[in-house]
């Protein structure tokens, strides 16, 4: 089964991935692989958007669960954006909230994952 | 899939196929009970199992058996099916016998294989008996050797028949005696002889046996007089034709199991133009198999149907079965002559103008006539003889005629039959669909009560303005409030009045008669003059002249019959609506005017106040999906658009989209369906829509024994079970329900939920 066909673009050090109209399995694993590439190539600040996304089904949203750990296990930083309501109701009802931030649009994702990823920059010890 | 499938010994179609029958087998089989719930006529029972040809009687028959041999009781069944070349007494008595010996041996050893062996010699047949019952069986072979070197048919007859009641009675058991084609014995010894056998069945103390005598139903008085006294102790059990509906299943299943691709439209078509005959149909549907073709279009059927009918199996059995009224040449000219008179005829023919037809290649006119009345080949009533009522013979008969007795010339290519039954394809397609609308409207006239109902349903104008542009739906809401109100009467009598057509618009004319007031008085007494019309434009002032000339006949008729002082009510019901003009002039007349669509409402609002409130839903969408990627998207996008109709705001539409896809994905993850394909069904009802995905194969979901995970479990990648947790959250109530051939998924969600303001 060919993966599907889904849009993604880098905005300085940062990628943002738009999973298209429906996050099944397909569009699931392409995202899938398009974050494996970003952290495979130094990407770490990963945003999600779901404005052009009007449906979710549950394969999907098991798939983003697998993003959200591998892109934590690469000290990464996700952020989903743009969810419309139906789509935000099913995240909350499946327990999303506590592994994943959500914020309105792409360009408060993208700043507030700037801001993070500074503060760990900052956090971390300076070689000798 | 039951135990009776699973071994199955004389019957010809699995279960599966076997649609329809099963009252007439539990009622077959319920012959010989005892206990609760057993026959209270005694032990003694003649049952008669009747229908026309081709109904099913003998398969009837073999899935009793069948049934009664697994279970292995108390009850033997014994089948027999004469044949014509075995009705000479002692070919009958040894016939019988070996059959019966061959059945009794195979029950008692619990083997079916045994039947097989009745062709054996007789010894043979009894060396197979279990070693408790051999020495009795043996000696009730040697029995009938002596009897049969005694020279006296009749005495072996007798002996043959009183065999299985003497062997079972030695066994302990109770038989039932399944005998087919009994209309075989009519004029011969045996038929004296059976007789016989009947009436001493049980008397005197001796033992006794259940009987069910197959038979075709115009020999029935013929081969038991009213007058005897085995009469009065008839069990009948009748076989109807199958309905349209199980026909329809039958249809589904076979095609399924051939792999024969149908069409909805073909299958309706094929249950028209057959009659739900089933025999035809299994015909249709192997010869398509073994054509390899498919019937999703009319004229595939038709091809294959003219084809079937001139040359393949459904041709082979009426040659048989005129072969058999008739075996002599020239007398098998006389039954097409007669058939082709009376079939061309179109209505009853006296019977000297038959014979007079007929006497040149037969002798005896009106005893082969008679014959082709006890096989339903013809119809005599009173002196007049009338075509059947089965379409397949008269387009065979047609066709055998035209080239074998006319002597018309074959076409190059193609056939006659073929043209002629694609165009009266169309029509009959639009018969069926008038005939459904006016049966609806019967229905609906007898259903008036005094009900007070919104009037725009009787006034076409009032109803455009008020509703235009609404959903069903919604107007199904707005009636409710609506204030103007048209008091029914209460109809008492419809009768139909006659019909018409010209080219585009065809209508039916009824008359109904009833009260209003809910007095019985002649003052109270009312009469509707309902006209029915299928035109595909809105009805013109020239075809309601048309109209108008019988209902105004028909209403001095009524007038002159029951002395009606009333004015009539006039109510026209225009498929397409009234054009300016007609409906200028109705309203001078003050009729009623309304649509089909009125009469739909109608009907679901007498319904929703005879149910108080509860009504059947307001529409119902049927969607067949595949089982392949992103299919569920169809459905996705289907429910939208029904949802949106019945009123649902946008987060509600967007709960139902997602709980729909889930639904759809559990089916394609965990069922095995045969089929590939996911069924679905919307119902809109006041308050909410229901909707029922379905898969044929292994169940799905809850009734697949699978668990929903807890809704604080922690997800995990690659974890399932999420979809069942999403539907039961954005539904308000969910339901599987197991099905026979798979499992079923009922999810409603209401406008309001329940208890919310």
């Amino acid at each position: 089964m060919s993966a599907a066909e889904i849009r993604a673009r880098l905005i300085e050090d940062a990628a943002v991935i738009y999973p298209g109209p429906y996050l099944n399995q397909l569009r699931g694993e392409s995202i899938e692989s398009q974050c494996q590439e970003f952290l495979a190539s130094g990407v770490r600040r990963i945003v999600i958007n779901f404005e052009e996304t009007e449906l979710i089904n549950s394969i999907g949203v098991s798939i983003l669960l697998g993003v959200i750990e591998s892109v934590n296990h690469a000290q990464g930083a996700l952020m989903l954006s743009n969810l419309n309501a139906s789509n935000r109701e099913l995240f909350e009802m499946l327990g999303l909230m506590s592994h994943v931030e959500m914020v309105d649009t792409e360009e408060s994702a993208l700043l507030k994952l700037g801001a993070q990823m500074e503060q760990v920059a900052n956090r971390r010890p300076t070689a000798i | 899939m039951s135990n009776a499938d699973a071994i199955r010994i004389l019957s010809r179609l699995p279960d599966k196929e076997f649609v329809d029958r099963e009252v007439e087998v539990g009622k077959v089989c319920a012959l010989t009970q005892t206990g609760p719930g057993a026959q209270s006529r005694g032990s003694v029972i003649t049952a008669l199992l009747l229908g026309a040809p081709r109904v099913g009687k003998t398969e009837i028959l073999r899935k009793s058996f069948d049934r009664l041999f697994n279970k292995s009781g108390e009850v033997i069944p014994i089948y027999y099916a004469l044949r014509r070349s075995c009705l000479d007494p002692e070919k009958f008595a040894r016939d019988y016998f070996a059959q019966f010996l061959a059945q009794f041996v195979a029950f008692r050893r619990n083997d079916p294989g045994l039947i097989s062996v009745a062709d054996e010699a007789l010894s043979v047949i009894a060396r197979g008996a279990p070693p408790e019952d051999y020495p009795w069986a043996r000696s009730m072979v040697d029995s009938f050797t002596w009897a049969s070197q005694a020279e006296d048919p009749s005495r072996l007859m007798r002996f043959a028949l009183s065999a299985p009641l003497a062997a079972c009675a030695h066994a302990g058991l109770t038989p039932l005696l399944l005998i087919d084609n009994w209309h075989l014995v009519a004029g011969s010894e045996l038929h004296t002889e059976f007789l016989r056998a009947l009436a001493e069945n049980g008397a005197s103390g001796q033992a006794s046996a259940a009987y069910v005598l197959s038979s075709l139903r115009r020999t029935m008085t013929e081969l038991i007089p009213a007058g005897e006294e085995l009469f009065d102790r008839l069990e009948m059990i009748r076989v109807e034709q199958m309905s349209e509906e199980h026909l329809e299943t039958l249809v589904r299943r076979r095609a399924e199991l051939l792999g024969v691709e149908i069409s909805d439209s073909t299958i309706e078509l094929m249950t028209r133009q057959l009659n739900c005959d089933a025999f035809y149909t299994r015909a249709i549907l192997d010869g398509a198999a073994s054509r390899g073709s498919s019937l999703k279009t009319f004229i595939e059927f038709e091809r294959l149907y003219t084809a079937e009918v001139l040359s393949g199996r459904i041709g082979a059995y009426l040659n048989a079965v005129l072969r058999d009224v008739a075996p002599e040449p020239r007398a098998g000219r006389a039954v097409l002559e007669a058939l082709s008179l009376v079939i061309a005829a179109g209505s009853r023919v006296p019977i000297e103008a038959v014979t007079e037809r007929i006497a040149e290649h037969t002798s005896d006119g009106e005893a082969l006539l008679a014959r082709m009345h006890s096989r339903e080949l013809l119809e005599i009533s009173y002196g007049f003889v009338n075509a059947s009522s089965d379409p397949v013979l008269s387009d065979y008969v047609r066709a055998r005629f035209r080239s074998e007795i006319a002597g018309a010339p074959r076409p190059a290519a193609g056939e006659e039959l073929l043209g002629e039954k694609l165009k009266h394809s169309y029509s009959l397609m639009m018969s069926r669909y008038n005939r459904a609308i006016q049966s609806q409207l019967v229905e609906l006239l007898s259903r008036f009560d005094f009900q007070n109902v919104p009037a725009s349903l009787f006034d076409q104008i009032a109803y455009d303005k008020l509703y235009r542009g609404m959903s069903r739906i919604q107007v199904r809401r707005a009636l409710d409030d609506e204030e103007k109100r048209v008091r029914l009467p209460q109809i008492v009598l419809v009768h139909d009045v006659g019909a018409g057509e010209q080219p585009g618009v065809s209508w039916r004319l009824f008359a109904a008669t009833g009260f209003e007031g809910g007095i019985y008085t002649e003052g109270n007494e009312v009469l509707w003059l309902v006209a029915l019309i299928n035109s595909k434009e809105p009805l013109d002032v020239e075809t309601l002249g048309r109209i108008d000339q019988p209902l105004e006949a028909a209403e001095r008729a009524q007038r002159a019959k029951s002395g009606l002082a009333q004015q009539a009510v006039r109510w026209y019901i225009s498929k397409e609506g009234f054009s300016a003009l007609a409906t200028e002039r109705l309203s001078r007349l003050n009729a009623y005017l309304s649509t089909y669509t009125h009469l739909d409402l109608i009907q679901d609002y007498l319904t929703k106040l005879a149910l108080g409130g509860e009504a059947r839903p307001a529409s119902e969408f049927e969607l067949v999906i595949p089982i392949e990627d992103e299919a569920e998207l169809i459905a996705a996008r289907t429910a939208e658009q029904i949802a949106r109709a019945a009123d649902f705001d946008q987060q509600a539409i967007n709960q139902i989209k997602t709980a729909l896809i889930e639904a759809c994905i559990n089916v394609t993850e965990h069922s095995d369906s045969p089929d590939r394909k996911i069924h679905q069904r919307f119902a809109i009802d006041d308050d909410k829509l229901i909707i029922t995905v379905s898969n044929k194969g292994k169940p799905f979901g809850r009734a697949n024994g699978q668990s929903t995970p807890s809704v604080a479990a922690p997800p995990a990648k690659g974890a399932r079970g999420r979809g069942l947790q999403i539907i039961r959250a954005l539904m308000d109530e969910v339901e599987f329900e197991r099905t026979d051939d798979g499992a079923r998924l009922v999810m409603t969600k209401y406008l309001k939920r329940p208890g919310s303001q």
